[in-house]
């Protein structure tokens, strides 16, 4: 399927990396307990090992690997009758959202985005909701409007 | 119809029954956790609790009925109650869509009926948008025709041709009536059984502390094949017990089972115990769902499901409603092609390419693969025999993969899919809320993909997918949803 237009804004490889990091020390400092405890109780040494390799592999995959993967994946297109997704790093899904079926959209902004001038923007059909991760905060301000004046063009009951 | 009314006394005792039986696993717990030695106030601490909660009960039962008054006014159904606060809440009558009545056994004693309000838009929080416990089944009436009286007349402000013809909807004709033999035949074919299994499990476990399980048990494996036996034989006499229990309860659940047509609604009664009269709008109609459990596909027979949106508390928890229980097959195309002309029943499904066999065998092997290692690491040798378990999981994998297909036929899209029962879900795309292709990294080297699609279905979604179809057809599925010409 070709690549859609859109792509996300480039900060957001920054934002998911530190997340990973913070994700990363909370995880280390349970292994360090872990490994403590295996000293005092002279448990087997390997087990530890193995505890600092996964220790070691998750940070690789947190704050290096996934989020230059799942930022290349990540594209969207806001078009006048649908929007369309397209992203996933193991499993690639691609979603389409008819604009009648939108029923509101909204931007968050957690802590970190905001440092960054970026926010999420989540689509909520009737039934499902969708988000677009790490918009730059004006782009995802004017994108919030073009939808709902899109999506109250044509409304049909549920 | 102005003046403020109550609802009947007993539905004192109804509220309070039912906040009664809330209490009954709290009650249970703290007896338990009184159980234990200590100082006599500790022993008697919880009887007290429990002493007080049931004396709060039942005063606030009656507190709430008394305070609980609803009428008409000003074309709104006007409700005012409130046990510490008092609350009014005005419901204009053309946001009714329906109301749906029903009966329990003391309702049926006293003549009188439980009437939810359904509105359109109540999608906030699960509940329905206000409920009479207990009012009189004549009461019933009126209120439904001070409605449907409000409701014409707003209508004929709109548009005044329509004029007559709204009585003659009360009385239609039955469109279809449950057979009492197709009851029966679905009460035995019931699925529920595993339920009860689990329930009557968890009953049994109950009793662990006088009846001496371990002493049997050991005394039996003294004799390995005597404790063979009394395993397969208490196994049956669980299941025999299990399935005529569910007998029992779906028989009751669609006793009297009748589905009406409407002008724009269609309208289901219900139940022996428990009598139920639910009304769905045409228009709310999300998706329509053909089921049929292996011993029900064997013997041509199905039941039809409908998914409709909002309208709260239509079957307790579950948004889908079913409007043909037990009907042969060949019986239930024609009607339901009738009762939904802008669907099309008749279709051909495309299935999974052959490359997704093996894919979906794996899938079903996948699930028993732990239990079968344990089974055997357990018990060698004798364990290998556990192998033949992930032959009938192949079997199975293997029929989940031939039942798989899906149709595309102008604006509708169906797909079928079997989870041990074989659903036939149709749905219209101006119906389906979102659609999503997906591959994992397996499935892009093979080039299969997998697509599903969510209609509404109650306050949530529902998700109907079809695993493992061949990419090029999963983009076309894709492209029929979407607008954008794709080349």
């Amino acid at each position: 399927m070709e690549e859609l237009g859109k792509r996300i804004s480039k900060k957001a490889l920054r934002v998911w990396r530190i997340s990973g990091a913070i994700g990363t020390v909370v995880a280390w400092v349970i292994i360090a307990g872990v490994i403590a405890v295996i000293y005092i109780q002279s448990w087997p040494w390997w087990i530890a090992a193995i505890l600092a390799a996964v220790g070691i592999l998750e940070a690789l995959a947190v704050i290096v690997i996934i989020p230059s993967l799942r930022w290349k994946r990540w594209r969207y297109e806001v078009r006048e009758q649908e929007i369309e997704l397209q992203r996933g790093v193991l499993i690639v899904r691609h979603t389409l959202i008819p604009m009648i079926r939108v029923q509101h959209v909204d931007t968050e902004q957690g802590p970190l985005l905001r440092k960054y001038g970026l926010g999420t923007i989540k689509v909520s059909t009737a039934a499902t909701v969708h988000e677009i991760p790490a918009v730059e905060m004006g782009e995802a301000e004017e994108m919030r409007q073009v939808i709902s004046s899109l999506a109250r063009v044509a409304k049909e009951d549920v | 119809m102005s003046e403020r009314k109550k609802l009947h006394p007993a539905s004192v005792l109804l509220t309070a029954l039912k906040e009664l039986k809330e209490l009954i696993i709290p009650v249970v717990v703290l007896l338990f956790l009184g159980d234990g030695e200590g100082s006599s106030i500790w022993r008697y601490l919880p009887l007290a609790a429990i002493g007080a909660a049931v004396l709060f009960i039942i005063v606030s039962s009656v507190v709430r009925w008394w305070r609980f008054t609803y009428w008409v006014e000003e074309s709104e159904l006007r409700i005012e109650y409130g046990l510490f606060v008092k609350k009014k809440r005005y419901i204009p009558i053309e946001r009714i869509q329906s109301l749906d009545v029903s009966q329990g056994v003391l309702h049926q004693v006293f003549r009188l009926m439980k009437v939810k309000v359904e509105t359109a838009g109540s999608s906030q929080g699960s509940k329905s948008e206000a409920e009479l416990t207990a009012i009189g089944i004549e009461e019933a009436k009126s209120l439904q025709e001070a409605i449907q009286r409000e409701k014409r007349r707003k209508k004929q402000v709109v548009e005044q041709e329509e004029t007559s013809s709204y009585e003659k909807e009360e009385e239609t004709q039955a469109f279809y009536r449950a057979h009492f033999t197709d009851l029966l035949l679905l009460a035995a074919t019931s699925g529920g059984v595993g339920v009860v299994i689990s329930a009557a499990a968890a009953f049994l476990s109950q009793f662990q502390e006088v009846i001496p399980y371990e002493a049997i048990f050991e005394e039996a494996s003294h004799f390995v094949q005597l404790g063979a036996i009394f395993v397969a034989v208490s196994a049956f006499f669980v299941l025999l017990f299990a399935w005529i229990i569910s007998f029992i309860l779906t028989l009751l659940k669609y006793a009297n089972f009748t589905l009406r047509k409407g002008e724009e609604d269609l309208i289901i009664q219900k139940g022996l115990l428990e009598k139920q009269q639910m009304t769905i709008p045409f228009n709310r109609i999300q998706g329509i769902t053909i089921i049929e459990n292996p011993l029900r596909q064997m013997l041509g027979f199905c039941m039809v499901r409908l998914e409709s949106a909002g309208g709260a508390a239509l079957e307790e928890g579950n948004m889908n409603t079913v409007i043909m229980p037990m009907i042969r097959k060949k019986k239930a195309l024609p009607m339901l092609s009738e009762l939904f002309p802008s669907y099309d029943f008749a279709v051909e499904f495309q299935g999974a390419p052959l490359r997704a066999a093996g894919r979906y065998m794996i899938r079903a092997c996948l699930y028993i693969v732990i239990p079968v290692v344990l089974v055997i690491v357990l018990l060698w040798p004798l364990g290998l025999w556990a192998l033949t378990a992930l032959l009938l999981a192949a079997a199975y994998g293997y029929m989940c993969y031939k039942s798989a297909g899906w149709h595309i036929h102008e604006g509708q899209l169906a797909i079928r899919s079997r989870s041990l029962a074989l659903h036939t879900s149709f749905m219209q795309k101006n119906r389906i809320q979102s659609l999503e292709l997906s591959r994992t990294w397996r499935q892009r080297q093979r080039e299969l993909a997998t697509v599903r699609a969510t209609i509404k279905s109650g306050m949530a979604g529902k998700e109907v997918r079809m695993v493992d179809v061949s990419s090029s057809e999963a983009k076309s599925i894709y492209s029929w949803y979407g607008t954008k010409k794709r080349e």
